[in-house]
């Protein structure tokens, strides 16, 4: 299309594209507000379940030989969305939103009958569209060889290789658990910033992160509890404000701190020695090893990654 | 003076080692560790091919409170695309090639002018050691692969071989928010459903595209998808939704699972 054409009417083929789209949005806002799979990814995932078309994995092929020689097969590549306004509180939307997309992802799997979402990571678009962010997470559906499909498969925030080393192990990556708590700090007597102290703890400061904290992981463990008997808590975020607001012509230091922290919750057959034998191994590699760097497996937070795991 | 240097290398200096390609040298852009284990699957580089594409991409604007896809856009993502990819292939044709691992495909943005996009796709044609014609796409003409020669050892040792790289994009446009403007901030958490929807359509259709592809191909599986999203310098809330994978074929001998060897776990103990 040229810049003159904008000018031209719409011919026939664009306007009858336009009013398949509009179906297929309609649908797909009805479909997901009835909690159901889009009809359009719905027809494509059971024709998957079925083997009607090529299946697809996210996985590498290093990944495919790993999970084929453990007798589980790739069905499709699965997605989901939610995409949320922050009205009264950004900490609780991630809860709401991560939540949200992880129930969409699991009706997805089971539409094409599959057993396991492995190597599932979190993403987000950045669009930049004020107070709203979306939650999309994006995995690989697979069936275990000689099991029928389940009604509740299990999601694994893991890679396919780690996935499997977990399952050796007797422990199974079961899904996600979310903790995340915000509050906000009034700080009347201005005590929190104090310059000419000296060397002092800002000990409001420092309790406000203890409970924001602990209330997090509190939520955390709540969460976890539905799909197992613990987490691996691979994604710590956190985040300070300040800002000095006008109360009663006072001018008052008002302190905004959340965390969020999010895992992959495993059940673990407790006291089981593990079958597998490590060998100890020198690498003569010269600065950063192959063997111990991992690529970044989720890409929602990556704004925190500078301060480090906490 | 004369350098004494043993045969076999002066004739590979001479560029006289290698019977595969007619004049003899090679070029590869693999690493050490790729071009190893490359030939020990069987495997010799022969070239390196190249495909390159520069391309006027078209304007089209999206109504700014609607969810539509752009598909003056997608239409030239693809075109271009493919015009890339099929003159990387049609060099590693001519050259015998059974087929080209480590595709790399780019898309570079031309700074004078903001609607020529560059497009290269550049990988290393390979032939099979022994002549082994079965690695050969559909057509009879070479696979394609952007799978590095590390995965392509290891897709092989899983009882795949690779057929072609197959892809699908969809250029979207996301409705700028309206039906919002009446919310407060102190309102609920509420859903922007027209932005989910938006992203449901847009990934859909790009990965369909990409699923025809590799029907087409007659691929029994795509491995190594990757589902992202891109902006090419396009108005903010125009995105390119671009689903890409290797599409995949069982070998003629199916190695049964039972056959892969289970990798050892090492714990490297330096520092």
């Amino acid at each position: 299309m040229g810049l003159f054409d904008l000018f031209k009417k719409p011919t026939a083929e664009s306007q009858a594209a336009q009013a398949e789209s509009a179906r297929r949005q309609a649908d797909i806002q009805m479909s997901l507000r009835g909690g159901r799979v889009p009809s359009g990814t719905l027809a494509r995932l059971q024709g998957a379940a079925a083997g009607a078309g090529p299946w697809m994995a996210t996985l590498s092929p290093a990944e495919l030989m790993i999970v084929r020689s453990h007798g589980l097969k790739p069905i499709a590549a699965i997605s989901s969305t939610c995409w949320l306004h922050y009205g009264w509180s950004w900490t609780q939307g991630h809860a709401q939103g991560w939540e949200t997309a992880l129930q969409r992802l699991s009706q997805e799997a089971r539409a094409c009958g599959a057993n396991a979402v492995l190597d599932v990571k979190m993403r987000t678009i950045p669009v930049g569209e004020g107070e709203s962010m979306d939650f999309s997470l994006v995995g690989t559906a697979v069936r275990v060889e000689g099991l029928a499909a389940s009604p509740d498969p299990i999601i694994a925030t893991v890679p396919a290789l780690e996935f499997v080393k977990l399952l050796e192990a007797d422990v199974v990556p079961t899904g996600i658990a979310i903790g995340a708590h915000y509050e906000w700090l009034t700080d009347w007597r201005g005590s929190a910033d104090a310059p000419w102290m000296g060397n002092t703890e800002s000990w409001q400061l420092s309790n406000l992160w203890e409970s924001v904290r602990s209330r997090a992981h509190a939520q955390l463990r709540e969460s976890a509890r539905n799909h197992g008997n613990g987490v691996l808590a691979h994604l710590n975020f956190s985040q300070m404000f300040e800002r000095e607001r006008d109360i009663n012509e006072q001018k008052v230091k008002e302190y905004l701190a959340r965390h969020i922290v999010i895992a992959t919750t495993v059940d673990a057959k407790r006291g089981t020695p593990l079958p597998q034998e490590f060998k100890m191994m020198v690498d003569m590699h010269a600065g950063k090893t192959p063997l111990t760097g991992t690529s970044r497996h989720h890409q929602s937070y990556a704004t925190n990654e500078q301060d480090g795991a906490i | 003076m004369t350098l004494d240097l043993p045969t076999h290398a002066q004739e590979r200096l001479k560029g006289l080692r290698s019977s595969a390609h007619s004049s003899g040298v090679f070029t590869s852009d693999f690493s050490v560790n790729e071009f190893l284990l490359v030939r020990k699957a069987g495997f010799e580089p022969i070239g390196l091919c190249v495909g390159t594409c520069v391309y006027h991409v078209g304007i089209q604007y999206g109504s700014w409170s609607k969810n539509q896809e752009m598909d003056v856009l997608s239409k030239a993502m693809y075109h271009a695309r493919e015009l890339a990819m099929s003159r990387m292939r049609a060099e590693a044709t001519a050259m015998g090639a059974d087929g080209i691992v480590g595709v790399k495909l780019t898309i570079k943005r031309l700074e004078w002018d903001e609607h020529l996009l560059e497009f290269i796709a550049i990988g290393t044609g390979v032939v099979h050691g022994e002549g082994h014609k079965g690695f050969r796409a559909h057509d009879g003409g070479p696979f394609t692969s952007d799978l590095s020669g590390q995965d392509f050892w290891s897709l092989l040792h899983a009882g795949y071989r690779p057929v072609e790289m197959v892809m699908g994009s969809c250029v979207y446009h996301v409705a700028h928010r309206g039906m919002l403007s009446g919310l407060g901030t102190t309102g609920r958490n509420v859903e922007m459903e027209n932005f989910t929807a938006a992203m449901y359509e847009a990934r859909e259709i790009a990965v369909e595209r990409m699923q025809v592809e590799a029907a087409a191909a007659k691929a029994e599986g795509v491995v190594g998808v990757d589902i992202h999203e891109g902006s090419h310098g396009w108005q903010t809330h125009v995105i390119e939704f671009f689903a890409i994978g290797t599409a995949v074929l069982p070998l003629e001998q199916e190695i049964a699972p039972e056959k892969i060897a289970d990798p050892i776990m090492v714990l490297s103990v330096n520092d």
